[in-house]
């Protein structure tokens, strides 16, 4: 099994505070890591650290064997890396449509050159790319509501176009903080099985997720993380069945 | 006729001002109210290089605008890196300092101006010619802005706008689009700068300050941002009301305030009455390729 991205003694700290304690990870092609551990354990912070979002201290990390630390956030994704948000950060003045038609690698018409002097070329892309942008919204079951404002749709709906405009970047690696939060009902079984099929296509993926069942029925390994260090890894089961862990998280 | 004719040039440049500056403040959302520095940067290029060097006017204007180009980049390239609101800094600093050099700057005329800049078109063919040729650049830049809005770049401006974080997450140059849009539009104010300085042959450094700041965003404020007939709209209001006053024969003295009192009062209003403008802008962005009737 490939490892896509490798985290190698990565630190970070803010004035006092630890975020990333020595943090030495691998996220495999077509497996499914979660994330697990109380709130402030530092696992936003480490996508965080991952995307570019955040500067490390130390430490370095490396994207199919090369590294990415000396990149801004932009350039990680062109590589094929992609992220949700714990707190969505859609673009409200945007269709869902649009939202997700901003997600490819290399977005038709991004160069000024390539929009005038290749208007028709850009044209036939964005053709493309729409085509693209559908069959994935058909795919996260949000066909229904491509037109619709992103404000106007239920909230689970809303964390599913987080997840189709990353799936636009044929990523990878995708990091989903939470994708659960707050979903219940259709979403909740939508946003699981679609998972599922990114990874099994070979996507390394990694999940922050407080939900335990979702993350017991969804993931292959659980890594417990506390005040920036990596605990323990295994699979969600032992994890959960950990008591030393298990006090950790709850505090008692 | 003379007058009309200049009142037809100056609505149209405005036009050009107040739409290139809609691009940059409305739909991509950079704060900077020095959109007429590179208006001056602009006219003071082209003048010069007519006047003193002997380029043909046209040359010279389209120097002019590159001129607005290149020091517009210089200006948003430091401050767009860090955030935002430096741009507003850096972009008035620019300006205010601007001006006072050229006002200490006696090869370029100084705080009194520079004179006999040579004249283009009205001589040989007639005022109605560049008044024609104003307004065809006008409707060009009109037709530009919308196009750039209503395309793949207006679907990156409105994200941008909304959250660049998330924007650059999904691989997109944020900096790169702020500052591709910022360089545009100052250099269409470039060019309404020479389009300008090669009519009324006369141009000083104080015509380029905050008044001119506050007129331009006026016009685009009262019009309605983000949208194709707002800063249209805008521009030729805000243009004809000043003109309409000065027939009530009022002392020049009291004229000037006056304008000045105008523009802050529309804005307040407006502010109050109806913040959209004139013209309402959707707030849900629209491609042109009609992606609504896709499905």
């Amino acid at each position: 099994m490939t490892d896509v991205l490798r985290i190698r003694d990565l630190n970070k700290s803010f004035g006092g505070i630890v975020v990333a304690d020595d943090i030495n990870l691998d996220l495999r092609a077509g497996r499914v890591l979660g994330l697990i551990g109380p709130n402030g354990a530092g696992k936003t912070s480490l996508f965080n650290l991952v995307t570019g979002v955040v500067k490390p201290d130390t430490g370095s990390i490396t994207l199919d064997g090369q590294s990415i630390d000396a990149l801004p956030i932009y350039q990680r994704a062109r590589r094929g890396l992609a992220r949700t948000w714990q707190n969505l950060r859609l673009f409200p003045s945007l269709s869902v449509l649009d939202n997700v038609m901003l997600g490819p690698r290399d977005y038709p018409g991004e160069k000024l050159t390539s929009l005038i002097f290749d208007a028709r070329g850009v044209a036939r892309r964005q053709a493309e790319e729409r085509d693209r942008a559908h069959a994935i919204l058909k795919r996260t079951g949000l066909a229904g509501v491509a037109q619709s404002r992103v404000q106007d749709i239920a909230y689970g709906q809303q964390k599913l176009v987080g997840v189709a405009r990353a799936l636009m970047n044929d990523a990878r690696c995708l990091l989903l903080d939470e994708p659960m939060a707050g979903v219940e009902g259709q979403a909740y079984g939508a946003i699981q099985r679609v998972v599922r099929d990114i990874a099994e296509s070979g996507v390394a993926v990694c999940v922050v997720e407080h939900n335990v069942a979702f993350v017991r029925d969804l993931c292959d390994e659980g890594v417990f993380m506390f005040a920036g260090k990596v605990l323990a890894r295994g699979t969600v089961g032992e994890l959960i069945a950990d008591p030393r862990l298990t006090e950790l998280y709850f505090g008692t | 006729m003379e007058y009309v004719v200049t009142i037809i040039i100056l609505v149209g440049l405005f036009v050009i001002l107040a739409a290139s500056f809609d691009l940059i403040i409305g739909y991509c959302g950079l704060i900077s109210i020095a959109h007429p520095i590179f208006y001056a940067i602009g006219a003071y290029t082209s003048a010069m290089l007519a006047k003193e060097a002997g380029f043909p006017v046209p040359l010279a204007m389209l120097m002019g605008a590159g001129a607005a180009l290149v020091s517009s980049i210089l200006v948003a390239l430091p401050s767009l890196r860090v955030s935002g609101d430096y741009l507003l800094i850096a972009s008035i600093g620019f300006q205010l300092g601007l001006i006072e050099l050229a006002k200490h700057f006696h090869e370029i005329g100084g705080a009194g101006g520079l004179t006999n800049i040579p004249p283009f078109l009205i001589r040989e063919v007639g005022r109605e010619a560049y008044a024609v040729l104003v307004v065809v650049i006008a409707a060009l830049t009109v037709w530009f802005v919308r196009w750039m809005a209503t395309g793949p770049y207006g679907r990156m401006m409105s994200a941008l706008r909304d959250d660049e974080l998330a924007f650059s997450m999904l691989g997109r140059n944020a900096i790169w689009v702020k500052v591709s849009v910022f360089g545009i539009g100052s250099a269409i104010a470039g060019l309404a700068g020479g389009l300008y300085a090669h009519y009324f042959r006369f141009i000083e450094p104080d015509q380029f300050g905050l008044l001119a700041s506050s007129a331009v965003l006026t016009m685009v404020v009262v019009g309605g941002m983000r949208t194709t007939w707002g800063p249209v709209v805008g521009a030729i209001v805000l243009q004809l009301l000043p003109q309409v006053i000065t027939f009530f024969g009022l002392p020049p003295s009291v004229l000037g305030p006056l304008q000045g009192i105008m523009f802050t009062g529309l804005v307040l209003v407006f502010m109050f009455m109806r913040p959209q403008g004139l013209i309402a802008a959707s707030d849900l962005w629209r491609g042109r390729e009609g992606g609504a009737r896709h499905d």
